[in-house]
This record gives structure tokens, sequence and C-alpha cells, in this order.
């Protein structure tokens, strides 16, 4: 406990674990872009590569036409700590210059559909060409090949919650599936995607060998959806959806609480159902034969019969309550948060999970920091975003030595752009021409 | 699997494949296989989803249950065992040696600190304060071993106010409190209650999905701090808390509260922030659209025949259909109209358009809400090597999902689904701790293994 004393406010003092680490990322959307900038907050330099002058179509999304300082508030969230360049990966300057990029660094991600890198000329086995170490990643719905790839079918989150049973396994029974409210298979795809990198990143270091890795995100939903296989199976049935009741365990359920609240709770060791019951005024439970040990509740009747007696035990009980009873006998309870509980949650302010970002173009905002904190190499989420092709001449001069009459001409060509002059694209309107520009002002 | 028209591109398929089909996997090295990983998980899955992640990469993964086995071999719906192991565990005892070992004993902390002495990465999920109380604490195990990466996953934290609170981390109220669930599910019609309606309610992801996202990010800790260890040789402390690990995956949510005062409620099956974005009905159940591009919107329109109705043409810009009025508008004026066909259908209708309808190339997004029975049966997945079902010396045929990703040189793999209780006792502590029979009967005779 002692070793994270003062940790959120330490955290600065020392770098990242992968410092040292370049990584290029060509993704739009979530699926893609997402995994970069894990491995930026882990201290990677993440270097983002968009097509001028529109770039990534997460710029234009927003909830009810809320946007933040005129940027996608999602597009803030899902691309922090990179820097931000715009090349047309089209034309065949742009893909020289991008394997300039590629024998400088240790990554390079894409999610495009399949076979486009190999017609970009900038497919695996040309990028291995400059550099064999390179680990080399392309996410998207289907994969590189198979059925669903070869048919060209274009994908996305809900696409793949629906096709792997995810949202079908996540409704009430009986009633129609359900869609998550965030992009659940994208950010876990994503996420396993770094996972992926990071254990090549392994093997590359005992070897010296890079390698090419592609993934879809339905097939890493279906990776997270652990019993419902071995159940089919087993049982030669389907695997049902059981609302908030978690099957597996028992009790394990949402209630609703007399203030309006709901509450989740869960108390399946012997000593947090013992918990449980002495809170709820009935220890006797704890010794019914029907309740005995977790086998025999999670039996259908006996599971519904005790859920039955907790919900109407928490229906006369405020969801407050009901988690200070669990803190008091021993068993996990929690309110149902909203963003208002997570925002405002002491805890994660103490932690420094929900921080604030102190930014040169977007001032200062709330946002999440990512969720792993380390002892020694503290990983940290430290900038915002940049408009389309804001560091370019930053990149094209610090790794590959252009100078000022180079570049003039790769913008002339084509090859290098930056913003249009529309919303998200282009710097916000408070911007001072100068905040958050590296190499000139 | 069934013919299907092979791609332009297909020699890339073919030639892709020939260096990543899974099917291959037990033919490549791996890239953990220089690994010793501990996983003393108690309670919670969180930590087995993690070690199962670096245990399918070739990691040498030594499971520790208490004797008698883990609350978590119970995990499975209607308490259905396959011998002595309920199904969720069957799924992540994946690769792993087990062993018990009593950890309440003063005996058996001793033989986990000689264990941890030759191991590479150590993962628990105790609440906060459990192994410092019994002198494992990270403090403790460095001094026995500088390179060891400890990763701890847990309901609260290992600081903070509320990693007091001595309480395991479950699923189901992980995703409670990661502001998730609030924000899922369907609406309630005003003028009902929930007591009308109970299914309108905050409704959990039916997964235990909150517990592989905090094991993942604990995947990526350790393997980022193997990286670092790998520079300078020092180990160190990772601290994953399961609602702030799920929280990370809400996107907008938090900003928006924070910066427009606006709580994000339930939405049912469409998307606060996206359009075409949804689940509609069809004649055999539902599909998935989507069109984030306004073309995209376009295109499904004149698929289901009203592009010129509707006025598509003169559509400019998708950002009005994104205001919460006028998603309810087309929802239910394209209800009626995706109810004409069967998921199939439209399916097709989709893949079709990309070739021959008035915008091809581009086309909406059109996906079947399946059954996992009917995912399960998929030719597309199971060609994919996602269902190939692992033969286990104890446990016979059983389906776990895998080859996750592909990979051209270390793919991960399964080779085993589990082990029983105690199992690898014999193994693994001879061969770390040279214990053999004599010694490892009076162990047990003693109850710490």
């Amino acid at each position: 406990m002692t070793v994270f004393r003062n940790y959120a406010e330490t955290k600065n003092r020392r770098p990242g674990p992968l410092n040292g680490i370049r990584v290029l990322e060509v993704c739009t959307l979530l699926f893609g872009p997402a995994g970069p900038s894990f491995l930026a907050e882990l201290g990677a330099e993440v270097i983002k590569i968009e097509l001028p002058p529109v770039g990534d179509v997460t710029r234009s999304l927003n909830p009810f036409g809320w946007f933040y300082k005129e940027q996608g508030p999602m597009f803030i969230h899902i691309n922090p700590d990179k820097y931000y360049m715009a090349l047309d990966l089209h034309i065949d300057m742009a893909q020289q210059i991008f394997k300039e990029l590629c024998a400088k660094s240790d990554v390079v991600e894409f999610n495009l559909r399949p076979a486009v890198t190999n017609r970009w000329n900038i497919g695996y086995e040309e990028i291995k060409k400059v550099n064999p170490g390179i680990i080399y990643i392309e996410k998207n719905g289907f994969g590189q090949w198979g059925r669903y790839a070869e048919e060209d079918r274009p994908s996305n989150d809900g696409a793949a919650q629906a096709l792997s049973g995810y949202a079908w396994l996540s409704s009430f029974a009986g009633q129609p599936p359900l869609k998550q409210s965030i992009w659940i298979c994208d950010v876990f795809g994503a996420m396993m995607g770094e996972v992926a990198v990071l254990s090549a990143l392994h093997y590359r270091r005992r070897t010296g060998k890079g390698q090419y890795i592609e993934m879809s995100q339905s097939e890493n939903i279906m990776r997270a959806m652990t019993w419902a296989w071995p159940y089919q199976q087993v049982t030669q049935k389907h695997a049902e959806p059981s609302g908030n009741r978690d099957q597996c365990i028992c009790p394990a359920d949402t209630f609703y609480c007399k203030d309006g609240q709901f509450v989740a709770l869960a108390a399946p060791a012997p000593d947090e159902f013992k918990g449980l019951c002495a809170a709820m005024g009935k220890p006797e439970l704890a010794a019914d034969p029907r309740f005995k040990d977790h086998e025999t509740r999670l039996k259908d009747e006996n599971a519904l019969a005790i859920l039955k007696i907790i919900a109407d035990w928490a229906a006369g009980r405020t969801a407050d309550e009901v988690e200070r009873l669990g803190v008091k006998h021993g068993f996990a309870a929690s309110r149902v948060f909203s963003a208002k509980d997570e925002c405002e949650d002491p805890h994660r302010r103490a932690r420094g999970a929900v921080k604030e970002i102190d930014d040169p173009m977007y001032g200062q905002y709330i946002d999440h920091e990512i969720p792993i904190n380390m002892s020694k190499t503290p990983p940290k989420h430290r900038w915002s975003v940049r408009p389309v092709g804001f560091d370019n001449d930053y990149i094209m001069t610090r790794i590959l030595g252009r100078s000022e009459q180079q570049l003039k001409e790769l913008y002339g060509h084509g090859v290098l752009g930056k913003w249009k002059d529309q919303q998200g694209r282009r710097p916000p309107s408070d911007w001072d021409g100068q905040s958050g520009a590296i190499l000139r002002r | 699997m069934a013919d299907y028209k092979r791609a332009k591109w297909a020699a890339w398929a073919d030639h892709i494949r020939s260096l990543d089909d899974p099917a291959k996997s037990f033919e490549k090295p791996e890239a953990l296989d220089d690994l010793v990983v501990i996983d003393l998980s108690s309670r919670s899955m969180a930590g087995c989803f993690c070690s199962s992640l670096l245990a399918e990469l070739g990691a040498e993964t030594i499971r520790i249950e208490p004797p008698g086995g883990d609350l978590i071999r119970t995990y499975s719906p209607g308490g259905i065992m396959v011998k002595d192991t309920g199904l969720a565990y069957l799924q992540e005892g994946r690769n792993k040696h087990h062993v018990t070992l009593n950890m309440e004993s003063a005996e058996g902390r001793e033989i986990f600190k000689s264990l941890v002495g030759g191991a590479d990465v150590l993962i628990e999920t105790y609440p906060a304060g459990t192994m410092d109380n019994w002198g494992l604490g990270y403090a403790e195990l460095e001094k026995l071993n500088p390179r060891l990466i400890m990763c701890s996953i847990t309901g609260y934290g290992q600081f903070g106010p509320d990693s007091e609170r001595k309480l395991y981390d479950y699923d189901n109220v992980s995703q409670a409190r990661s502001g998730i669930q609030y924000c899922t599910g369907e609406v309630l019609p005003e003028g009902k209650t929930v007591k009308d309606m109970p299914w309108a309610v905050p409704t959990k992801a039916g997964p235990h999905i909150a517990w592989a996202v905090s094991g993942t990010f604990g995947a990526m800790g350790i393997l980022s701090a193997l990286y670092h260890r790998g520079k300078t040789g020092e180990g160190q402390a990772i601290d994953v808390c399961t609602p702030e690990a799920y929280s990370r995956l809400a996107d907008y949510q938090l900003m928006w509260y924070a910066h427009a005062g606006v709580i994000a409620e339930r939405f049912g099956s469409l998307d606060t922030a996206l359009w075409l974005y949804g689940f509609f009905p069809t004649k055999d159940g539902g599909v998935f659209l989507g069109g984030l591009r306004l073309e995209m919107w376009k295109a499904f329109v004149d698929i289901i025949g009203k592009y010129d109705e509707w006025k598509a043409g003169e559509w400019t810009t998708l950002a009005p259909f994104m205001k919460k009025d006028w998603q309810l508008k087309y929802q239910s004026m394209i209800d009626p109209e995706t109810r004409k066909y069967t998921s199939e259908e439209l399916t097709q209708k989709s893949v079709e358009y990309a070739k021959s309808g008035r915008l091809a190339p581009i086309t909406p997004v059109v996906a079947e809400i399946v059954s996992p029975w009917k995912a399960m049966h998929d030719e597309n997945w199971q060609d994919r090597g996602i269902f190939t079902p692992v033969q286990d010396p104890v446990y016979g045929s059983v389906l776990c999902a895998q080859s996750q990703w592909k990979a051209t040189e270390t793919p991960p793999r399964t080779k085993w689904a589990c082990r029983p209780v105690g199992y690898d006792n014999g193994h693994v502590y001879l061969k770390y701790l040279g214990y053999g029979p004599a010694k490892l009967k009076e162990l047990e005779g003693k109850g710490i293994i």
C-alpha cells in the first residue's frame, strides 16, 4: 500500500514504461485509434496519420449535437497524446515517406478494409523490406481472409455486438437484444490489439524478429463471452440472456430501491452470504438447505428464491443504505453510478482516475486517466488532440530531416496536407494561432 | 465451408492465410515462453482472464488455489459442473498448471515466497491490504525478487479512500460502479413504472466484461512493465481497479457531464452520439444498421426504396439526424420498412448494393443480431479458428473461444482447457522447490497443500 503513496501527485516525475517506442497509426473511427492511445499514455511516441484535409471521421461525431470547443468529444477521448500528421497515402510520394517513417518505427497500426494496404504499396511485405523488426497490425471487422472479409462487408462496433451474440446475451429474457451504450467491441478489441503488439515487442527483444498481426473486433469480443461457449457445447441448449442477474454467481443481481435508485450486489462466498443474511436481519437463511453453499444456490429454483428475498428487502432500503451495509457486513454492493457520480466520486479524484487535463489548445477539461497505475513507470494522459496535419513540419523535420523548401514542395504536390476549414478539423476558434505548435510559432 | 464468390484480391487473402492461419499455430514459437507467471486470484475472474492472456502466449503459468479449490471454480450457469469445474472457469483455466497452497498458514506463505523468488509476474485480486497483512505486499516481495512484476486487480484499487473497504471485486458490481450500466437499457416510457416493465432499467452486459476489461488492462500493464524491465532490470507494482478500467471504455459521457452538465441516460438500442446506428426489427428477428457517413445512410434509404420519397438526394449533412427527436422520428419510419425483410435478405441487399447500387461501392453496415448459438455455428468464425475445440486430457473436448488474433510469428494458442484442483502439485513443487512425494505428503497432512 505504501508503494502507491502520493502516486497521483508524483506520477509526472517518471516516464511511462514504453518510453522510446515509436508507433505509426493509419486509423479512423474507434477500433483503430483507441489502441495506439493506450500506447501513447504508456509513454510511446504515437504519430497519427490522417488523410488530408478531412481526416478521422470521429471528428464529426457528437452526442445529440454537443461539441467541446467545436471538437467531437469522442475524438478527444479516443485520440489523446498523439502527434498529428496528414499524408495522402494514395500518392506514391506519400507512400515513400511513410516507408521512411516505418524504417524508424517499432509498430505500425491500420484499420482499413482487407487488402487496402497492399493496394497502397505499404502492405506488410513492403514494410518488412525497410524494417524487418516492424510489428505490423491490421484491425477491422472480419480480418484479411475468410468469407466475410472477402465479401468486403463493412463493419463497426454495432455489427460486432450483433454478429458475436454479445447483444443477444445482454438483454432480459423474452425481450429483444439490447445494444450496449458504449462501443464495447471497438475498444475491447483495441485493447486486445495492444496485448498482441506488446507481446510481439517482447518476442522481438528476444529474437530481433517482427511480425504481422490481424484481428477482427467480433472475434475479440467472443473471447470475452467465456462461459457461453462451453455451456452450449455441454447442454446443447442456447445460452440465454438473464438481464442483470449474473448466471454464474449467486446472489449477484441489480435491485430497485425505495429512493428510485438501483443497487448491484454480489455475495457468493460463505462469509459474504452470511454477511448479507445478517444485514437483511435473516441470519437463518445462511443455514437454509436451499442456500447452503454456492453450487446449491446456483440451481435455478434456489437462485430465484434468494433473489426474490433480496429484492423485497432492497425495495425497503435506499441504494446508499445497501452499499453501506455491504461495507459493514462484508459483501460487495454498489449504487448504479451515473456519469455525474463518476465525475464527482472522491475516490476516483483522489486516485487521479478522473483528472483535469491542461492542454495548450483545448485548455483545462475533465477526462479519464488510463486505468493502469505503475509504481516505477506511471503511464499518463498528458495532452489533447490536434487539427488535421498539425504536427507535419515537426515530424518531417525531426525524424526525416526535410528542409523548409522540401516541405513546401510536398505541400504543393498534395502529399502533405493540413486541415479543411471545417468543424473538428481546424483549431478551435479561440486558438491563438500558436499554442501547441512545436517547431514554428 | 460453403462456397462463396472469391474476392478480386483473393490472392492476398490466401497469402495472408498461408502466413497466419491458426491451424498452424503449433508450428510456431511462443512470445512469452521465457516467463513464469503466478496467478493467486481469488473470487474475481479478472486475474484469471489476465493470466489466461499470458498463458495463451506461452508463459508458464502457475495457478494457486486454496486446498479444496477457489470459489471461482463454482462459477457456472445453473451450477453445472464438468468434473470439479464450473463452465466459467473451464474457459480460464487454459494452459495453466494448478497447485494448491494454504495462504492462511505461515508455512504456506513461506512456500509462496519461494515460488515468487523464481517468478517474473504475480497476479492477485485480494482486497487491498490482504497481501500486506500476510507479509506479502510488494514492498516485501520486491526485496526477495527485484525483477518481480506484481499486478493487483481489485474493486477499489490499492490507494484512495475507498481502498479501505475490504471487499472483493465482482463483475456485476463493477459494471454498476462504472457509469456504463446506468446509461444502457430500454427507456421506461412516461407513465410506466419499473413494476410494469422490469426490463426497462439500467442493464449490465451479459458476459463478465468488466472483469475481462480490467484483466486485459492488467496484461497491458504487465507487458509494458516487461519492456521496462528489459531495459533496466527493475520490476514494479501495478494497480488496476475494475470499475475504473471499465469506465475508461465509456466515451464522451464523462466530458458531457463535466462540461455541459448533461447526464447520459438510456436510449434503448439507438445511439446517443451516432446515426445511422442502431438495432431495427426484421421479419425474423433484428439487424444492426450502421452508416456513419452521409452516403452510407443515403445508401440504406435507397436499399429500402425510400430514396426519392424521403428526398435523400437533398441531404447534405448527417448533423441533424443525430438529434434525439430526429433519431426517434426516423426510427419509427424505418421500423415498418425493415420488418418487410428477413435479416438475411437485408444483409444480402447490402452486399449486393456495394456492387451495383446507385452509390456503390458505398453501402450501409447490415448485421443480423444473432444468438451465441448461431454465432458458434457460423462457418466464417469456425473457419477463422475461433471455435476449434481444445482436446483436453482430463476434460475431453472443450469449446473455448480462442485465436482472437492471428499472427505470423507468435500467435496465441490454447493447449489444454483446465486442470483439476491441485493436479500439478507434484510437478510444480518438484520442478521449482525440489519437493518430492514424501515432502508433499507431509504438507498435505498439515493442510498446507
